[in-house]
């Protein structure tokens, strides 16, 4: 189709104002990292820092005095290992689900769907309490089989309509060339949903990362914090806020996700819309 | 394929039990558990022995005012936030669909506060709109309107109204892509033969776009109205439901109610009568999606 | 392809990870002889107290009982009660606990503390070397649950310049202090709004101070009533006063979105509050130029009665009592006293009372104002009366409600909890 000039600078002019409202907040979080502390609640208070008053000493405080590493590194740890076992579990049973359609496997598939709509926080006080009858409280073991299981029934959804749209062709000829069900699992159907898959575990990674409610209430011990609760750590202790430490720590918890997302943005996104449209 | 012989059924068996057997110890048993909970005494002075009354705590709830503040709140939430965000990602989809230079910038730029967790997003917002934040110093000291700071977060729909302005900013994004993708797929030839009568943008839009895209426009308002009842960390960082409990939503509530005040039986009521309400309003949405898709 | 870079790039993080956690999540108790106390506490994570504990109480202790090992946990103040609600749900309780005392009587409701005068033969030789006024509040149903472990109370602060630029003496009486709230309020040389009296909360902790102060009260000595006490005409002037200042624009603190009260003290936003001893050392570090002095809170009707705050410390129903009790010994005995008295912890040790460090510290106006200092309610519903009070506060801060109203309704729901 053809456009005038005049409205694709509408368009653009539109889609700057967009961007620059999505990425405000973020440009303020890290011009006031860069600020002393002493700058704080200044007048009048300033979008970026004066040259001469940038410092690093936020991040080499958080990098330096702080737990950072050690939260970071429980971050990493959780996140990776649930979604490894998310993404393992729920594609095997996603491919159960779209390829073998009877009674049973479709209440399954309804009994998934129902759960999604009970918000995962709701279910909080008894969840803790299997945690403490586990033994898992103040442990980060206690973060990866819940941040598996809250994501297993979105993640099974996702991947199950890859399942479905695997050409009936090539299952059947691999059926009849005498491959066993864990063969054409293996070999046929994994290889084809991977783009789900992998779209499914970058969303999973981003919401594990980010958990709060749970983390907060089952780890206590600040060793084994993740970074949203060492975040909220330094936030109004004794009515004291040292912004400067919270952004700088949030901008490096953030730096991760960004550099992920960046790399395999093209791809995350279609892989995410691909299985979400189709539902 | 067929489960025709025992070893395919073994196979299938063994593909989908380690799934199964995790929901069912980390969802299923505790919904089970909050079920029991929620019909029986328990709170601090009944911590270790729990005795059945009934649905006493579900009438507990329902007198309860701070409930159905939390109520009103988190509804307000869903029908501002919800409409909103799928609009305006819309809109940024559209503008995107239409451009050939920089669609992915545009789109990595616009993605970017849905991948900013809950947790720093609610942090930056707080210190944005706090009493000597720099929006009213925007607003007071620049535009010079008004003498005085206003008050955000200190009121209960101010304190609201930042609050739902943090959910749409960060779910903007969401539906942008997922819209986007809707919009590529819709069937080009549909454009080129309205275009042929003639027809105007405005008119095209809502007599072709739209219709090729209400499969996806229910599927993000459903997962969306899901999403919108979960809200509790931009809640519990920036107003912690004060001033008294007036911005409170069901979750931020049924935390508190558990967790400082001890009174599991309550929140175990309220997680049910929460997630009752959500159901119905599910069940409302499938409905609308299967009488527009026959 | 794309898609095995990316599963690839997240098996390499993974097993980065896994390697690199692996060590520090290696069973470190594995030793049997070895014993683990679970101690949660308070101090907050970066400050002197924390460190002390980590760095000079705990490794003396582990020296001097090899087979016993701490592990100190650190939460924030509110979280600390409520973790313990969440832990006593399930019993899976830390073995000892410093808890704030308000908190001690609903602990012990909830039959989750051990009563330290029957189950420890040598508890009168150690509550003996205590502070009988400060062992008084682990005093419950005619048991002891707990050693007193510090004491606090709150003095008032001021910003030396503000004061001075203002033009105002430091107030001795409630008379002069409400003058000097409104004299101080306004704006700065910069324009910006600046506020005579920062109060950073409504709870009982910060409103009781002033019903005391002006002759009120919240309930009756025997705890058993609050009608007639927090209506009562005193009280009601307190917060009358109390709620005029704020609106009026010369006190503020609790909001949501109010400056947090140390950095609006620091930046001289916040001429005037009250706060306890730790706040000293927190100013020098993050404010260290801040000419600021002290004074006790200001005489009303009912004298100046400041809240006395302060920890015991209390054991749990648990496995471990005797080697927890060695710890509660330890952590009440002269040493420990003396070193936390270091980071602005007021000792109730007598022995520790007596030592140089504490005679030469700025000690000394908490010491005064803890002689007058009252302690709020102490049953097991304080948390519930503190947010009773809460809400009040609030309804009659947003006109909701006249003060009258509002402490007639406070008093019914606060006799419905006694």
């Amino acid at each position: 189709m053809i456009r005038s000039k005049k409205s694709l600078f509408i368009r653009y002019f539109f889609l700057i104002l967009f961007s620059v409202v999505a990425l405000f907040p973020m440009i303020y979080m890290i011009s006031t990292s860069l600020k002393p502390n002493g700058a704080l609640y200044e007048f009048p208070p300033k979008f970026f820092p004066n040259l001469d008053e940038i410092t690093l000493n936020n991040y080499r405080y958080i990098l330096g005095e702080s737990r950072f590493i050690k939260n970071f590194l429980n971050s990493i740890y959780v996140s990776s290992l649930s979604v490894f076992i998310a993404a393992i579990t729920s594609t095997a049973l996603a491919f159960v689900l779209g390829q073998f359609k009877n009674r049973f496997t479709n209440m399954v598939f309804a009994l998934l769907i129902v759960t999604m709509v009970i918000p995962g926080t709701t279910l909080i006080v008894p969840q803790f309490e299997l945690a403490v009858w586990m033994n898992l409280i103040n442990k980060l073991t206690a973060l990866i089989p819940f941040y598996t299981v809250w994501v297993i029934p979105f993640s099974t959804f996702m991947i199950k309509g890859f399942m479905e749209s695997i050409p009936k062709d090539i299952i059947d000829s691999a059926e009849i060339d005498g491959a066993s069900i864990f063969k054409v699992f293996v070999n046929i159907a994994v290889p084809l949903a991977s783009p789900g898959i992998a779209s499914v575990t970058i969303f999973n990674f981003l919401s594990s990362w980010e958990e709060f409610p749970w983390a907060n209430t089952v780890i206590n011990d600040s060793n084994i914090r993740t970074l949203p609760i060492a975040i909220t750590g330094f936030f109004g202790q004794h009515q004291f806020t040292q912004w400067g430490y919270v952004f700088a720590l949030s901008m490096l918890s953030l730096l991760p996700i960004l550099i992920i997302f960046i790399s395999f943005q093209k791809f995350f996104i279609s892989g995410l819309v691909a299985g979400g449209v189709k539902g | 394929m067929k489960l025709n012989n025992k070893s395919n059924r073994i196979q299938v068996g063994i593909l989908m039990s380690p799934a199964l057997l995790i929901f069912a110890i980390f969802t299923i048993i505790p919904i089970i558990r909050l079920f029991f909970m929620s019909f029986h005494e328990w709170n601090l002075s009944s911590m270790f022995e729990q005795s059945f009354i009934g649905i006493k705590n579900y009438k507990v709830v329902f007198k309860d005012n701070f409930f159905w503040t939390s109520f009103t709140n988190t509804i307000v939430y869903a029908i501002v936030t919800v409409p909103l965000q799928m609009l305006l990602g819309l809109i940024v989809a559209i503008l995107i669909d239409g451009i050939k230079k920089m669609s992915v910038t545009f789109r990595i730029l616009n993605y970017l506060p849905v991948i900013t967790s809950w947790v720093i997003a609610s942090l930056v917002f707080k210190y944005i709109f706090n009493t000597e934040g720099l929006l009213n110093y925007f607003i007071s000291n620049i535009l010079n309107i008004g003498n005085n700071n206003i008050h955000w977060l200190d009121n209960r729909w101010s304190g609201l109204w930042v609050i739902m302005f943090l959910g749409t900013w960060k779910g903007i994004g969401w539906n942008m892509v997922v819209f986007f993708a809707a919009l590529q797929q819709v069937p080009k030839e549909l454009y080129e033969a309205s275009s042929l009568d003639g027809c105007k943008t405005i008119r095209t839009f809502f007599s072709i776009t739209l219709p090729s895209i209400k499969p996806t426009i229910l599927f993000a308002w459903v997962m969306l109205t899901i999403g919108a009842f979960n809200v509790y960390t931009s809640v519990k960082l920036m107003t912690n439901g004060a001033p008294a409990h007036k911005t409170e939503t069901l979750l931020t509530w049924m935390y508190y109610k558990a967790f400082s005040t001890g009174e599991f039986g309550y929140s175990a009521a309220l997680s049910f009568v929460m997630a009752f309400s959500l159901a119905l309003i599910a069940v409302f949405q499938f409905k609308i999606i299967s009488k527009k898709e026959n | 392809m794309k898609n095995k870079k990316l599963l690839s790039f997240l098996m390499i993080i993974m097993i980065a990870s896994l390697s690199l956690t692996a060590q520090g999540s290696k069973d470190v108790s594995s030793n049997t002889d070895e014993i683990e106390i679970n101690f949660w506490h308070h101090y907050s994570g970066e400050s002197a107290e924390n460190k002390t504990l980590t760095n000079v109480l705990i490794p003396e202790f582990e020296k001097e009982n090899p087979n016993i090992k701490i592990n100190a946990v650190s939460h924030e103040w509110s979280e600390l009660h409520d973790k313990i609600l969440i832990s006593s749900s399930s019993k899976n309780l830390p073995d000892v606990a410093r808890c704030d005392i308000a908190w001690l009587p609903e602990f012990q409701a909830m039959d989750i503390l051990v009563p330290l005068d029957t189950e420890m033969s040598d508890f009168n030789t150690v509550s003996s070397s205590l502070l009988d006024s400060a062992m008084s509040t682990a005093f419950i149903n005619n048991h002891y649950y707990g050693l007193a472990l510090n004491t606090n109370s709150k003095i008032m602060y001021y910003n030396t310049q503000m004061l001075k630029d203002a033009g105002v003496v430091v107030p001795t009486t409630m008379n002069e202090w409400e003058k000097a709230v409104k004299k101080i309020s306004g704006k700065n040389s910069k324009g910006q709004k600046i506020w005579g009296w920062n109060e950073p909360g409504l709870s009982a902790w910060n409103i009781c101070p002033f019903i005391w102060s002006y002759g009120g009260a919240i309930t009756n000595e025997e705890q058993t009533k609050a009608s007639g006490y927090i209506n009562s005409p005193e009280s009601i002037k307190a917060v009358e006063t109390f709620v005029s200042l704020y609106k009026e624009g010369a006190l503020t603190g609790f909001n949501s979105g109010d400056i947090p009260m140390t950095d609006g003290f620091g930046t001289n936003r916040y001429a005037m509050m009250l706060e306890g001893p730790w706040k000293m050392a927190e100013l020098k570090g993050a404010y260290p130029d801040l000419d600021y002095g002290t004074a006790l809170i200001p005489a009303g009707d009912g004298g100046a009665i400041s809240v006395l705050g302060g920890e015991d410390i209390a054991m749990f129903k648990g496995p471990h009592q005797d080697a927890a009790w060695k710890f509660m010994k330890f952590m009440t005995g002269e040493f420990a006293e003396e070193e936390m008295a270091k980071c602005g912890q007021l000792p109730v040790n007598k022995k520790a009372l007596e030592t140089d460090t504490v005679k030469n510290s700025d000690f000394a106006p908490y010491i005064e104002a803890i002689k007058t200092a009252k302690a709020r309610p102490t049953v097991a519903s304080s948390s519930k009366i503190d947010n009773e009070l809460m809400v009040a506060m609030h309804e009659v801060l947003s006109g909701e409600k006249t003060v009258k109203e509002a402490m007639d309704d406070l008093a019914i729901k606060i006799d419905a909890l006694l």
